[in-house]
């Protein structure tokens, strides 16, 4: 689990506007990539494909060389028990505790209370949140907010990462906190893709970056032709 | 993390084993009363609405079954009393009587000398000393012809016409006993009781289905959430289901409620209308067998409206 395809992709909205456009990646299982691109590049619409919250207009989307838009409900509720999601928005509970929040994923994989209590503690103690299990999202500034749904993203120890403007949030000593545990679960065989525009926080990891412009791919550090002035003025 | 290996999926399962699927069920039932109980106000007004809904239909269910039980003695079969002349000879009765036991239509005919009708008359009224003093007997031998069920009440008034000419006849008398009427209500009921039931029990389903609707747009963050994370259908169905089911059990027990207010209201005049006629008052069929029945109905009703609304919802959540 891990392993990630997207054969010529394009995802046209109903008033014609193509949010991707014949994109082609591949990220290997166990790969760190940072996704870039101006504002409506089509960095979201990447991530809600790979959800399967959206389907692609044309081309597929193979994980572990399946077609993902084919999975039957069930399938694509088991496929969402592998993937850590940190949207751009938390999207926390309202009314339910922080670790209630961050043991959400466990709980819908049926761990015991107990279990579930204990990851996403440690799952919290990652992201620098000790202390706040039993605050209410609202008693919690948006930084923090975002690093509850950090901490619910890994609490699950996902095979597959995604993460949407993680640290938009976030001041840079903490950016950086925040992409080295990301980097831990890389080193644990975790697929991380993460869509940012802080370019000098991606400069500065080295890991591999793919800029989009107007839903196509202009950019990929992976690719010979390369060249790091391309992200200039992309991100 | 335990992982299964799935047979069907391409990648390895988590989770939707028999034990986490218990211990959602465990956990969802205790948040789902928790909620009932954080929502008290709705919470009453539902259990209210449906307790009506199912009272009414029920108070009939056991109005009917008790009138039924109230004319159970009675064979429910059309009759009629010929009444004879006071001077017509005895032959006249045993003619008559073998005349009507040909008829095709006549079940039974029983003959009454003018000393049984003098005896019964005695026991049923207080005036047996003023016929004591009577020089003779006043009152006119008879028939007592019961047809069979299946005539129909025309049959009757043809056996009536037939016998209006018979020399010795004084009165032909067609019987629609007050027992017959509370048949007739007991039919009635019986029907008006199905059509309120279907309608009563069609309203507590969308007092149901309305009320999980409303819970399902308050909760429409953390169902998208659930989703995100992997939740089946089944799993964000479930605590709606059982919200839908608690609404529905707590309407049977308000319905239960209901009906026994009203049996206590009515005993007194109901004890009043039996005796005068003889019977005394003895409510049946309101037993835990009802009781129980209320509840499950209410808890089914509850359930069905809450997945025809989670169902017509879910469908069109869409993602974020
Ligand atoms: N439902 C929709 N219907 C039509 N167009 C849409 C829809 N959703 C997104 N778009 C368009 O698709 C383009 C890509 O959107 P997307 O959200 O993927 O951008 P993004 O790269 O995530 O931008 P940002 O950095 O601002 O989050 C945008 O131009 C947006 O207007
Ligand atoms: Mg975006």
């Amino acid at each position: 689990m891990g392993e990630i395809e997207f054969l010529r992709v394009t995802r046209r909205y109903d008033n014609g506007h193509e949010a991707l456009r014949d994109v082609s990646l591949h990220f290997t299982a166990g790969s760190m990539t940072f996704l870039t691109g101006h504002s409506g590049a089509g960095k979201s619409t990447f991530m809600r494909l790979l959800l399967c919250l959206d389907r692609p207009t044309r081309g597929q989307i193979r994980v572990n060389g399946v077609n993902v838009a084919a999975l039957a409900p069930r399938q694509l509720a088991y496929y969402r028990r592998h993937l850590g999601v940190v949207l751009q928005d938390p999207h926390l509970l309202s009314n339910r505790t922080v670790i209630d929040n961050v043991a959400l994923p466990l709980r819908v994989a049926g761990e015991g209370e107990r279990d579930a209590a204990r990851r996403a503690r440690a799952a919290m103690g990652l992201v620098g949140l000790q202390g706040k299990e039993q605050s209410l999202p609202r008693e919690l500034s948006s930084g923090e907010q975002q690093r509850v749904g950090i901490a619910r993203a890994v609490a699950m120890r996902p095979a597959v990462l995604l993460a949407d403007e993680p640290t938009g949030n976030l001041d840079p000593m903490l950016s950086r906190e925040i992409m080295e545990v990301f980097r831990q679960f890389r080193a644990l065989g975790t697929t991380v893709i993460v869509a940012s525009h802080d370019l000098a926080l991606i400069r500065s990891l080295g890991e591999r970056v793919i800029a989009l412009s107007a839903g196509a791919v202009v950019a990929d550090s992976n690719e010979e032709s390369f060249d790091p002035a391309d992200l200039v003025d992309r991100a | 993390m335990k992982r299964a290996k799935g047979s069907t999926d391409p990648w390895p399962r988590i989770g939707g084993g028999f034990g986490g699927w218990l211990r959602d069920h465990a956990l969802t039932a205790r948040e789902s009363v928790r909620e009932l109980g954080g929502r008290s106000a709705t919470t009453l007004l539902v259990w209210m609405l449906i307790g009506i809904a199912l009272a009414l239909p029920a108070g009939l269910f056991l109005v009917r079954v008790n009138l039924e039980v109230l004319s159970g003695e009675w064979e429910g079969r059309p009759g009629l009393s010929v009444y004879l002349e006071l001077a017509a000879p005895e032959e006249v009765q045993d003619n008559l009587a073998a005349l009507l036991r040909l008829r095709p239509e006549v079940e039974r005919v029983d003959i009454v000398s003018s000393a049984d009708a003098l005896e019964e008359f005695k026991t049923y009224t207080d005036l047996a000393d003023v016929l004591d003093a009577l020089p003779e007997n006043p009152l006119p031998a008879s028939l007592r012809v019961i047809l069979k069920a299946e005539v129909e009440a025309g049959g009757l008034e043809e056996v009536a016409a037939a016998l209006d000419g018979e020399a010795g006849v004084a009165d032909v008398v067609v019987e629609r006993t007050w027992l017959e009427r509370v048949n007739d209500l007991s039919a009635a009921l019986t029907r008006l009781g199905l059509l309120l039931g279907v309608l009563f029990g069609a309203g507590a389903l969308l007092v149901a289905a309305t009320a999980i609707q409303l819970a399902v747009e308050q909760r429409l963050a953390e169902i998208r959430v659930m989703r995100l994370v992997g939740a089946t259908d089944a799993q964000m169905r479930r605590p709606l289901l059982y919200l839908g089911g608690l609404y529905g059990l707590g309407g049977g027990l308000m319905a239960a409620m209901w009906v026994s207010l009203a049996l206590v209201l009515i005993e007194a005049p109901l004890a009043r209308l039996a005796g005068s006629f003889g019977q005394p008052l003895e409510v049946v069929a309101f037993d835990a067998g009802f009781f129980l029945a209320l509840l499950a109905l209410g808890l089914t009703l509850g359930m069905l409206g809450a997945f025809v609304a989670v169902q017509r919802r879910l469908t069109a959540i869409d993602g974020f």
